[in-house]
């Protein structure tokens, strides 16, 4: 299959992947467990977008606001939409991401990684400027290696039917909880 | 929104094919042979090269260079000359009628007109300044994966084609699918390739 096709045939996997990830973070109130890494705190913040259906009956609900005012997202959920986007905020130990993941293709946007040391107190050297890129680009690469870290505890749930059972009742609970 | 903006938006690409022996040095050839080469004082339409993701001026990399520990760091530096359509549609139409009038005949050819649009469009172009894009990549080598700050599909095919160019290797875009294969173990490739969408209520 080439990319194009993979991309509209497999869409629906980075979505259920994203909307997979909202329900495991409010599952233990902001905290998932990463095999690996321990406890990381994931909270679903500010801005999200929804999708359902595909041509004419396409449509995309577009919610912003503080996490618990999301209520607008949850009803889009129960109305079979899938999550597309979503801000994520994660924190490892001392550090902080804040993040806009866009699902249907992974894409990574408006990344803010935490910040280290500043630019003047290490000078302009070529080490130091070295040293300034490896720090920015080990930010950045953590905080991709967190979500495929979280997108394969998915996929290993997401491929063994009985476990995604298992899980999908679980979700289903969770998208039908009263507020 | 590139590597050293505040905020950073990226996809992924994985680099697949073989790195040569000596991959630092056949690397630093390829580069300087395709690095940016300026076209502000000549009338070239269009220039794509490498320069460093500190400097966009910076083409031969005198002030950093494009390794940092195991990665390479490089920005790819499109300037074009565009001419807005309206500008050209209006320069052309003035043309057309300065000739009629010159020549005293009633309409021009089809012929004539394409040609009076096309000597239009080159006298416009070379007015043109150049517009200059920039998009900054980091390869990481060991593990034949690469950051590209750009969502625009234009920009990524733009890669795409030039680093296969410059370093004779190919890119694959990292979809969801894709980055799943890389992920999973061989045995879950089977049963993740039977996917299909699930109903969540």
């Amino acid at each position: 299959m080439d990319l194009v096709d993979l991309i509209v045939e497999k869409r629906f996997l980075g979505q259920e992947f994203l909307t997979w990830l909202w329900y495991k973070s409010e599952e233990r109130g902001g905290t998932v467990f990463l095999p690996g890494t321990g406890d990381t705190q994931l909270v679903f913040e500010k801005h999200m977008l929804l999708e359902y259906g595909e041509g004419e009956a396409f449509e995309k609900i577009i919610c912003q606001g503080l996490q618990a005012e999301l209520n607008e997202a949850r009803t889009g959920l129960r109305m079979g939409k899938k999550l597309e986007q979503a801000r994520i905020h994660i924190s490892q130990g001392e550090y902080e991401w804040h993040m806009t993941l866009k699902a249907s293709m992974l894409e990574f946007r408006s990344v803010k990684p935490p910040k280290t040391m500043a630019g003047s107190e290490e000078g302009d050297t070529a080490e130091a400027v070295e040293g300034r890129l490896l720090d920015r680009i080990g930010m950045l690469e953590t905080a991709t290696r967190t979500i495929d870290e979280l997108f394969r505890v998915f996929l290993e749930i997401r491929t063994s039917p009985a476990a995604w059972q298992e899980e999908l009742a679980r979700i289903r609970q969770w998208i039908h909880k009263p507020e | 929104m590139g590597l050293l903006s505040s905020s950073a938006t990226f996809v992924r690409y994985a680099v697949e094919g073989e790195l040569p022996p000596n991959f630092l040095d056949f690397a630093a050839e390829r580069i300087a042979a395709n690095a940016y080469r300026d076209i502000d004082d000549n009338y070239e339409e269009r220039s794509v090269g490498w320069v460093s993701v500190l400097n966009m001026f910076d083409s031969s990399f005198e002030y950093a260079s494009f390794a940092a520990g195991d990665h390479i760091v490089l920005t790819l530096r499109v300037d074009e000359r565009t001419v807005s359509p309206k500008i050209l549609k209006k320069f052309t139409m003035k043309e057309e009628a300065r000739l009629l009038k010159e020549r005293q005949i009633p309409k021009l050819s089809r012929t004539q007109k394409i040609e009076i649009k096309e000597n239009v469009k080159l006298m416009l172009m070379k007015k043109a300044v150049p517009s200059p894009a920039t998009y900054d990549l980091c390869w990481n080598l060991s593990e034949a994966t690469l950051l590209f700050f750009s969502t625009s599909q234009k920009a990524q095919t733009e890669l795409e084609d030039f680093f296969k160019k410059t370093f004779d290797l190919s890119l694959r875009l990292q979809i969801p699918y894709l980055t799943a294969e890389h992920l999973l173990k061989p045995e879950y490739h089977d049963a993740l390739s039977r996917l299909t969408p699930d109903i969540l209520i």
